[in-house]
């Protein structure tokens, strides 16, 4: 069905952590250097091997000290997804000048939550059974499981009062609350929302897509032939959307616009993607129809692009279908990030933000030997971008979820 | 533009449809019980809560897709298989990309979750189960749906604790006015697992004592859990199909940061008959209380069904079904506390506001009307 275009949404603070570093200069860096955020599991023992991860390795609760209105009260109820999502949005609404949020809404993705903490509770709980230790784990810490853990303590937070959701889509869960929220603001729900999301490392995702198979043991080499895997990441990467009227009113700058959002499902397989990527070329043509744009006027893809080799070879075919055969630049930063789930979509909106700022495209970390079938222009060194006005990132899920979004340039 | 309820479906304590439901609320039937609970020392525990009966999915969903589904996930398809028999509506004769599936859960998957640890804890790291796994994910439960009716529109799942139903129909109707889709299945289901009764007991949330029922104005001495999925047809009002009842507003927001009260609002524009709530006689859940309701010159019954279904986080979506037959039906169901019905005198509604304050800050609020 063919829409009308969106109205754009400004984009006034972006905030990013993850196996990078923390907030956008060391990013920037990161990026400019071709500096990977491969490393070493340093969260808990495991016995699977020596699979990398991309671990956030500062001092989180350091970190949290440049939060904002996060009370001793409310530090101690923190996961570590929660705090990752908290120090990124404290950098995005700095970032957006606002002196409050309480008029304002939040749309957070997630996936993990608390897990690291509940898990860690069960297990206990299950060794003191198995050993015959009659004496309870206190199970009050697993509250942090829950989904809206983290939206609630960004809202106790920064004192948020309007509308706030938590979305749970696996790995598109970030881009889903982008595009939702951006949508919230169309409709006049909200002027001003905090949106993207975040998820730390946990044993429960670690040791699943080390049982499916799918991790690599040298780091992701995303659309690279003899690519191995993904490696499990954590994050947050997160947004300051608000409407064009509010940003002009308030003299705000706008570093670029929201201006497309397609979401779709494949409704092939719970873990596989549809062989031709249906659903993908669903969701970004949603997303460029809703942007008023054709295939040609995208300057460079952000691709999902996790290094397995299904989610590769699919997204490959989808976007060749859809903008042609190395029409595009494209790029995956998997290997600066490792593929942090439901953050994923807010990390790489940040990173597409940045793309169109500094109109340079970020490098396809960790590829040797690019995909042939691919059919990619693959962006395998930083490259400069003079005319660069629209960016697409793509973020897909477990269950066939895939969600799309376009950004473009602030001028 | 109003968005409209045409279909409906349920698998609850109460029974295996809408119909068994509907019968089980008219009749102020108690579906509490007590049941065994298996705590981690092998020991069982029989305490009180509603557990859903069994899906029945005979005619609805075939066999080789219910191999793939746990408990909750059946409940959960069967219920949108319901939902559309009851809208008439085939999928395949829509166009896929415009259906879709928003739905809410808080707890998700559990059971294979719980299964996917115990395997690596019993097994060691490396015997960790994958399809486990594969099933663990939130999101799981609106994906089997989509991949049962082939809806390749929006997929999204809403996880916010006792509010997650009222955000999913929050979601979807925004989508259906941004015409993001045009046929959307909304839904919430939870279910109590042993574990999570175990966990609930230790933090002393639950009534372990046997007692004849939930009651929602109980003195703070726990709730009595409870599981199920409730799911329903939501249409732009140019449906051709009959509509259930209409969805007149819909709001999400907070009550714990000093903003202005969702369900006062709403009372104030819509002025209903009667309000529903989520009180479960457990947490700081409360009814639009008699100071707001005399300020805004309402005097009108405030309830939960609660008493009767039971509770749990997405308890909401089966509170929405009751909400939606009494005012398709032109009835009142008289709610049950302690087992006992509540003495109130009550009407059959014209509009009813739900009021959700979640225990965790969120607030949600909506009003159900007659179709027009």
């Amino acid at each position: 069905m063919t829409q009308q275009p969106l109205e754009l949404v400004a984009i006034t603070g972006l905030g990013v952590i993850g196996a990078c570093g923390r907030g956008l200069p060391t990013m920037d860096q990161a990026l400019r250097e071709g500096r990977e955020g491969v490393g070493a599991l340093g969260l808990w023992q495991s016995s699977l091997g020596d699979f990398p991860v991309g671990q956030y390795r500062g001092d989180l609760e350091a970190d949290l000290d440049n939060v904002p209105g996060l009370t001793p009260y409310l530090r101690k109820r923190l996961s570590r997804s929660d705090a990752l999502a908290l120090v990124a949005a404290a950098e995005a609404v700095g970032q957006a000048g606002l002196p409050s949020l309480q008029a304002f809404g939040a749309y957070v993705g997630q996936s993990v939550c608390g897990t690291l903490t509940s898990e860690a509770l069960y297990i206990e709980a299950r060794r003191r059974a198995n050993a015959g230790n009659p004496e309870k784990v206190d199970m009050r810490g697993a509250f942090v499981h829950e989904g809206a853990n983290t939206l609630d303590r960004l809202a106790e937070a920064f004192g948020l009062r309007g509308p706030t959701l938590s979305f749970m889509t696996a790995c598109s869960s970030a881009a889903n609350a982008i595009g939702l929220a951006a949508d919230a603001i169309r409709a006049g729900r909200c002027e001003v929302m905090l949106a993207g999301g975040a998820d730390s490392l946990s044993r429960i995702a670690f040791n699943g897509f080390c049982s499916l198979k799918v991790v690599s043991p040298d780091g992701p080499r995303p659309f690279d032939r003899e690519r191995q895997g993904m490696m499990v990441g954590e994050g947050a990467g997160m947004l300051v959307l608000e409407s064009a009227a509010h940003a002009k009113a308030r003299g705000a700058r706008v570093l670029a616009w929201l201006s497309g959002y397609g979401h779709s499902c494949d409704a092939h397989h719970l873990t596989a993607p549809h062989p031709e990527g249906k659903g993908a070329i669903a969701a970004m043509r949603e997303a460029l129809e809703l942007a008023g744009l054709r295939p040609s006027d995208i300057g460079y893809i952000n691709a999902h692009g996790t290094a397995t080799l299904d989610n590769d070879r699919t997204e490959a075919r989808a976007i060749s279908s859809l903008f042609g055969e190395g029409a595009v630049p494209v790029s995956s930063t998997k290997r600066f990030f490792g593929h942090t789930l439901a953050a994923a979509g807010g990390i790489e909106a940040v990173v597409s933000v940045w793309a169109l700022r500094h109109k340079l495209l970020p490098a396809n970390l960790g590829v040797r030997v690019p995909l042939e079938e691919a059919k990619l222009d693959l962006v395998t060194v930083n490259q400069p971008a003079q005319g660069l006005h629209h960016v697409l990132s793509n973020s897909f899920g477990f269950g066939g979820n895939n969600a799309a979004l376009v950004f473009t340039e602030a001028v | 533009m109003s968005i409209i309820v045409t279909g409906i479906g349920v698998v609850s304590a109460l029974g295996p449809n809408a119909a068994a439901f509907r019968r089980g609320l008219l009749e102020g039937s108690n579906a509490c019980a007590l049941h065994g609970f298996e705590r981690f020392d092998g020991s069982v525990v029989n305490a009180p809560a509603y557990m859903a009966v069994p899906a029945e999915p005979e005619g609805l969903i075939e066999p080789r897709k219910l191999r793939r589904m746990f408990r909750l996930a059946r409940m959960s398809a069967v219920a949108a298989r319901q939902a559309l028999k009851h809208a008439e509506l085939e999928p395949a004769s829509l166009d896929p990309s415009r259906l879709g599936v928003v739905f809410g859960t808080s707890f998700g998957a559990m059971e294979p979750t719980q299964k996917f640890v115990d395997s690596w804890i019993e097994g060691g790291e490396a015997s960790a189960s994958p399809l486990q796994f594969m099933n663990s994910v939130h999101g799981i439960l609106a994906s089997q749906i989509a991949l049962d009716i082939n809806a390749t529109g929006v997929n999204l799942t809403c996880a916010q604790r006792d509010i997650c139903f009222e955000a999913a129909l929050d979601t979807a109707v925004n989508l259906l006015q941004a015409r993001r889709a045009d046929v959307l299945l909304v839904g919430g289901a939870d279910e109590i697992t042993p574990m999570l009764h175990e966990f609930g007991s230790h933090t002393g949330q639950l009534v372990l004592q046997d007692v004849p029922g939930l009651d929602p104005w109980g003195a703070r001495r726990g709730v009595v859990p409870g599981d199920g999925a409730a799911v329903f047809v939501l249409e732009r009002d140019d449906s051709p199909r009959r509509a259930l009842a209409r969805v007149a507003a819909s709001r999400v927001g907070r009550h714990d940061q000093g903003g202005p009260n969702l369900a006062v609002e709403l009372a104030e524009a819509a002025r209903p008959d009667l309000v529903t709530n989520n009180r479960d006689g457990g947490a700081r859940c409360a009814r639009l209380n008699d100071r707001q309701q005399a300020e805004l010159g309402l005097h009108v019954p405030a309830v939960s069904h609660r008493g009767n279904f039971g509770t749990w986080p997405a308890a909401g979506a089966v509170q929405f079904a009751a909400n939606v037959l009494m005012l398709c039906n032109g009835e009142f169901f008289m709610p049950l506390a302690g087992g006992k019905p509540v003495e109130l005198k009550a009407e059959a509604p014209k509009a009813i506001l739900h009021n959700a304050p979640s225990i965790s800050g969120s607030h949600a609020a909506y009003v159900l009307a007659v179709s027009d």
